[in-house]
């Protein structure tokens, strides 16, 4: 089974005669990683890596390096309900109201539109913030002064003093 | 013109008697880094840490091969260790538990020097001093000075006819006492037999292993972070991957090392939500320093000046 998988993964084997390959590749999951390996293996040794040296942390750093903006959806499903909510209130009441009603309707919205062009006039900024910050991470430093026991019992136990075999740190439960 | 040679003359013999000096003072320390080890001994030395005080009953034997030591705390909550060679087992008494650990040992009293002392020449210069009693026995002084102020400097009181130290104090900059452990009772031990090796059982306790934190050498070059230059004389002497208690992933624990006093740094990537932590701060005999690199938070601490922990914990690159 594993040979015709590589023989197919090399084209070696004609498409139309390989369905009970492909078929024992979706149900079988070590035939599918079979399949997956040996096309591995082509690429490493055709040289043709698909992603570049780094690419993980590269990625990574850009994921983070993207600001969340829920601002405008926030914008647009106001705006959804601002109109559902007019539709309701033509139906129940004379044309003069309904004239006011959408003129409300329209004001809200312009104001929603505002709101949003705001936020998105806002957005460059935030991007700009987070391209000058790229070293530092999304939140803010917090200040610590007494030592983590953790990692002092951590550096006791590998790194102990003459002393510290018999005298434990303080929040050491006796 | 005589009287030039003369002033030479006089340099080079007190230059020559300091060198001697000197050496006097590495040898005898040698001595007592072997004596600690190959004799056989027992007493009570007393152990004192910031505000905690401790007296611990000793047995030392060596065989010709092997060390064993049984050493019992008589002060507070019952503690033994137990340690054959370079392992060790605590036996801990924790609410009505005994709890058993065990761990790899290296610098117990009085064997707190190592037996090869090159790396700790490279950073401290030695004198001798007076003589003075300690534990009913007569000692001598020894200074071992830091040749910068990256470590603490330590005082030995040796034992004029075993070899041994007798005490040791340390002292920070201020010439402030941090840490001493000194004998109030020694003596030789005259038997072969090893009926005292074994740890005081009481039967209406439970013992359990402690839950041992997983660690694994780690001999990697990580892709994230590199280190720059180290603190003068200050050596990597070994790097693990552990877990540390109430963090999810695992942590790098690096130890350096002068040849006596240790620095332990750790090094994590910042998880996504954690606040990054910086600051320092001197608690006791130990120095703290926590900083942020890149994505990696940092954390060093070791019973050394702050300087050498603020160094060692800036000398991490993160690799972008």
């Amino acid at each position: 089974m594993t040979e015709q998988i590589s023989a197919l993964a090399d084209d070696e084997i004609a498409l139309k005669d390989a369905e009970h390959l492909i078929a024992a590749m979706q149900t079988n999951g070590h035939a599918a990683e079979v399949w997956g390996r040996y096309h591995l293996i082509g690429d490493v040794m055709r040289g043709t890596a698909t992603l570049s040296p780094g690419f993980k942390q590269n990625l990574m750093h850009k994921i983070e390096l993207e600001p969340t903006v829920l601002a405008p959806n926030a914008g647009w499903m106001n705006q959804a309900q601002t109109h559902q909510q007019s539709a309701e209130i033509t139906s129940k009441t004379p044309v003069t109201w309904s004239i006011a009603a959408s003129f409300a309707a329209v004001m809200v919205v312009g104001w929603m539109l505002l709101q949003t062009q705001v936020t998105d006039t806002m957005a460059p900024v935030v991007v700009a913030q987070a391209v000058v910050t790229k070293q530092a991470p999304a939140l803010p430093i917090e200040a610590e002064q007494a030592i983590p026991d953790d990692y002092l019992m951590a550096h006791r136990a590998s790194a102990p003093t003459a002393s510290s075999y018999y005298i434990q740190s303080a929040s050491y439960s006796e | 013109m005589k009287r030039f040679v003369l002033a030479c003359l006089l340099v080079g013999v007190t230059l020559s008697a300091q060198a001697a000096n000197d050496e006097d003072g590495w040898q005898i320390l040698q001595k007592a880094a072997v004596a600690a080890r190959a004799l056989s001994y027992q007493g009570i030395f007393v152990c004192q840490s910031g505000q905690n005080t401790k007296s611990v009953q000793i047995k030392h034997y060596f065989d010709g091969q092997n060390e064993f030591g049984h050493n019992v705390v008589l002060d507070g909550s019952p503690r033994e260790v137990l340690s054959q060679g370079g392992d060790l087992v605590i036996y801990n008494q924790k609410n009505e538990k005994i709890v058993i650990e065990k761990r790899r040992g290296q610098n117990m009293f009085p064997a707190i020097l190592p037996t090869n002392l090159d790396l700790v020449k490279a950073s401290y210069s030695v004198r001798t001093g007076d003589t003075e009693r300690v534990a009913n026995r007569e000692a001598l002084i020894l200074f071992l000075e830091p040749k910068d102020n990256l470590r603490y400097s330590y005082r030995f009181w040796i034992d004029k006819e075993y070899g041994l130290i007798l005490k040791s104090v340390m002292f920070n900059g201020r010439n402030q006492m941090m840490d001493s452990i000194a004998f109030n009772q020694l003596n030789l031990l005259n038997t072969v037999d090893l009926d005292w090796f074994k740890p005081r059982i009481d039967s209406k306790k439970s013992y359990v292993m402690e839950d041992e934190v997983p660690t694994k050498a780690d001999n990697n070059v990580s892709p994230h972070w590199t280190l720059k230059e180290l603190p003068a004389g200050y050596r990597k002497v070994d790097q693990m991957i552990r877990m540390v208690h109430g963090k999810s992933f695992p942590v790098t624990h690096v130890i350096f090392s002068d040849g006596l006093a240790s620095v332990s740094l750790f090094i994590e990537p910042i998880a996504k939500g954690v606040k990054p932590r910086s600051g320092n701060s001197v608690v006791g005999n130990t120095s703290f320093y926590s900083s942020v690199a890149g994505y990696l938070q940092i954390t060093a601490l070791g019973e050394v000046p702050e300087a050498t922990v603020a160094q060692i914990a800036n000398a991490v690159v993160f690799i972008k």
